[in-house]
């Protein structure tokens, strides 16, 4: 008889990279037809372009290097169907394979592929666009929940993620599944939205479909925020007290979550460093 | 003083056809015993086979009547080969007259259980616990190991587990003693409820999540509030934390005079009808396996006492030894044959380290050799519970890589020069010049 024998432990959790990521897409898919529907069918085309663009760029890549081939766990999709979300529905199809390209080969491979990024590559992807090409990113609104139905359904929406704050509700789902954790999404969200009733900022400008993709998705992202429980907790109080300053200043919350985020990601090795919890064990002296 | 003496058959629970049973002489932590028998010789039930010269082991007893046929190495749950005792069973049920003692001082039941060689499921021997020279405060019952609890903790035993609580209260010299049951374990908690109702010295004490034998330190925290050192024991805080199977070994000893020959065993998984089996010391997992009905389908795994820290068999000849509470089927299909890949930093294993350690950057950091770097995060502190490993959705190894770093950090040494990576070095330190035994030189700057 033949027996296995291995190193405990003997059973695990089915959760695996794979599934996180294609949950997260999942999550996505209804706010990209909502955006279809209301910028028309040619948006398809800036979201499939980015998420094959990205797709063809980390196979290119990982052959390149005679590594495993592992555009299957859907990192590479995911970064290729939030860049498409965060561009305005008006950019020339150019644009996307040039954001998907420097995401995936400058931003996530180069610092060392999974896991090892240093900063959101979907975002680094978008700065990256705003600065080389500021004239073709421009957009032509700034969404405005001037009614209750707006949190549905906006029609003032200048990039493709702000047609619907309510579509992605689903982030709740991956909270539930442990896929993100509840710390930085809920003290980012309070934060963003206290800070904004103090300074007496009207709230239909704050709470955008934008500032819900990086509450459930970019703030959480894993790789790039801190892993200490302390950490998280600081970093989402830190990433809602900017967001609120990039906006009051800038009349910008859509692009305030971005370079909140991005400005984020550069400061949370630091908030991990000083915020290593204490073993449990540790002899009181 | 009243002496009773009880004579009777121990075997009488047990299935008949068996031919022979592997006593191995090591199933505690600390020294093999020496056989006291040897081939040929003839050894009643209770007989003692095994024994030292020191407080630090525990002895071991014949479990059937019989001739010893070998004295020779066998499989063993933990240690894989280990030198073991032989007995052909001879059909007698001959046993030797077992002297329990109803009313015993401390000296007495401390003496009955060195005797009697009772392990706990952490692999220290009872005695070895009770005898540390600390001042006890309180003694714990933890109720909390799933394994222990479906093997041992049944209605008919909860009398003969309180009574072992009184008779380790009187040997520690301790003034209270608690049950440790989980909050939410209502079946548990109702039924010591209605047992406990007269005894005053006697609490139980509710906690959130299941302490498993390796997490002993972590418990007597939360019991305390007091912090207990990584090479520490939970008497250093004045506690002591026996099994529910320690507990009914220690009743069983003292008011009877058996010594642990017979265990309960839980079978689960892959098997005909799972269940609890009574088995004596040294039956094989085969024979145990069998006596619940065989394996449904080719059986893929076996693992013994916890399917989360247990170790896998390379054999179902291994025996029952007295520190065995669970045996764990995995059919062919259920056995994990993943691939770890890189580290998410998902924080799910921070999330669920019960030690508050960084699981996931220790071991990103003995994956590359960086032990210095382990130490500095706290690497000895953890308790080895496996939970970061079953949680990891990259499925890396991570108990497996801090336990490198904790046996590294043994071998390990500082040398005086600062320099720019690491700045430990492996090995027995005489490495450094050409070894005088001629062996390669194997750890050389850090990896």
């Amino acid at each position: 008889m033949k027996l296995a024998v291995s190193v405990p432990p003997h059973i695990k959790l089915d959760d695996t990279i794979a599934s996180i990521n294609w949950t997260k897409i999942a999550v996505l898919i209804p706010v990209c037809m909502v955006s279809i529907y209301v910028f028309g069918i040619d948006v398809l085309s800036i979201l499939l372009i980015s998420v094959f663009s990205a797709l063809i760029t980390e196979a290119a890549i990982q052959k390149l290097q005679n590594q495993e081939l592992t555009i299957k766990d859907g990192d590479a999709v995911l970064i290729g169907l939030i860049l498409g979300l965060l561009l305005p529905p008006t950019v020339p199809l150019w644009i996307p394979v040039m954001g998907a390209f420097f995401a995936v080969a400058l931003v996530k491979h180069a610092f060392g592929g999974l896991g090892s990024t240093l900063f959101n590559p979907a975002i680094a992807g978008l700065v990256f666009l705003n600065m080389s090409w500021t004239v073709l990113m421009g957009v032509d609104s700034v969404p405005h929940l001037g009614q209750y139905s707006d949190i549905m359904l906006e029609l003032g929406a200048g990039r493709l993620i702000e047609v619907s704050p309510f579509a992605l509700i689903g982030g709740l789902y991956l909270i539930h599944k442990k896929y993100i954790e509840w710390r930085i999404p809920l003290t980012y969200l309070l934060t963003t939205i206290v800070l904004a009733v103090l300074i007496g900022e009207d709230l239909s400008y704050v709470f955008t479909g934008m500032l819900m993709l990086g509450v459930f998705i970019l703030a959480a992202d894993p790789a790039t925020s801190p892993i200490t429980k302390n950490g998280r907790i600081i970093y989402g109080i830190f990433c809602g007290i900017l967001t609120v300053l990039y906006g009051y200043f800038s009349y910008n919350y859509g692009l305030a979550v971005i370079f909140t985020i991005f400005f984020a990601n550069a400061v949370s090795p630091f908030i991990e460093k000083n915020t290593y919890p204490k073993p449990v064990d540790e002899v009181m002296a | 003083m009243t002496e009773e003496v009880i004579e009777e058959n121990a075997q009488e629970d047990v299935q008949e056809s068996r031919s022979q049973v592997v006593i191995p002489l090591l199933q505690h932590k600390g020294v093999i015993c020496e056989p006291l028998v040897s081939v040929g010789d003839t050894v009643k039930i209770g007989q003692k086979i095994g024994s030292f010269d020191n407080d630090l082991g525990a002895p071991v007893h014949a479990s059937v009547s019989g001739e010893v046929i070998a004295l020779e190495e066998r499989p063993h749950p933990i240690c894989s080969k280990m030198h073991s005792v032989v007995i052909e069973y001879d059909g007698t049920q001959e046993a030797i007259r077992f002297k329990g003692n109803r009313s015993a001082n401390k000296d007495e039941i401390l003496e009955t259980l060195k005797e009697s060689g009772i392990i706990d499921l952490d692999g220290n021997s009872v005695y070895f616990k009770l005898n540390t020279g600390k001042i006890i405060d309180s003694i714990l019952i933890n109720l909390t190991d799933a394994g222990d609890l479906s093997s041992n903790f049944t209605p008919e035993n909860i009398p003969q587990i309180i009574s072992g609580l009184k008779i380790l209260l009187k040997a520690s010299g301790a003034s209270r003693g608690a049950f440790v049951v989980k909050k939410d374990d209502g079946q548990t908690n109702s039924a010591l409820k209605g047992k406990l109702g007269g005894e005053d010295d006697i609490d139980l004490f509710p906690v959130k999540r299941g302490y498993s034998s390796t997490m002993l330190n972590l418990l007597a925290y939360e019991m305390t509030g007091m912090r207990v050192s990584n090479i520490g024991i939970p008497a250093d805080v004045g506690v002591l934390i026996f099994s529910a199977y320690s507990a009914l070994a220690v009743s069983e000893a003292v008011l009877e005079g058996i010594p642990p020959i017979n265990i309960n065993v839980t079978v689960s998984g892959a098997v005909k009808q799972p269940g609890v089996k009574r088995s004596v010391v040294g039956t094989s997992f085969r024979e145990v396996i069998e006596s619940c009905g065989g394996y449904v389908g080719k059986p893929g795994k076996i693992i013994v006492n916890d399917i989360i820290t247990g170790i896998a068999q390379f054999t179902d000849e291994v025996p029952v030894t007295k520190a065995t509470t669970q045996i764990i089927v995995q059919s062919e299909d259920e056995v994990l044959r993943d691939k770890p890949g890189p580290c998410l930093h998902c924080a799910r294993c921070v999330d669920v380290c019960p030690a508050n350690i960084l699981p996931g950057l220790i071991a990103s950091q003995s994956d590359i050799g960086r032990y210095d770097e382990c130490e500095k995060l706290h690497a000895n502190s953890c308790i080895e519970c496996g939970l970061c490993s079953m949680v990891c959705p990259s499925k890396r190894h991570l108990l497996q890589l801090i336990r490198y770093s904790k046996h590294a950090l043994l071998r390990s040494f500082m040398i005086r020069e600062e320099k720019e990576s690491s700045n430990l070095k492996l090995g027995c330190a005489s490495c450094q010049s050409p070894c005088h035994m001629g062996a390669p030189m194997i750890f050389v700057e850090g990896k």
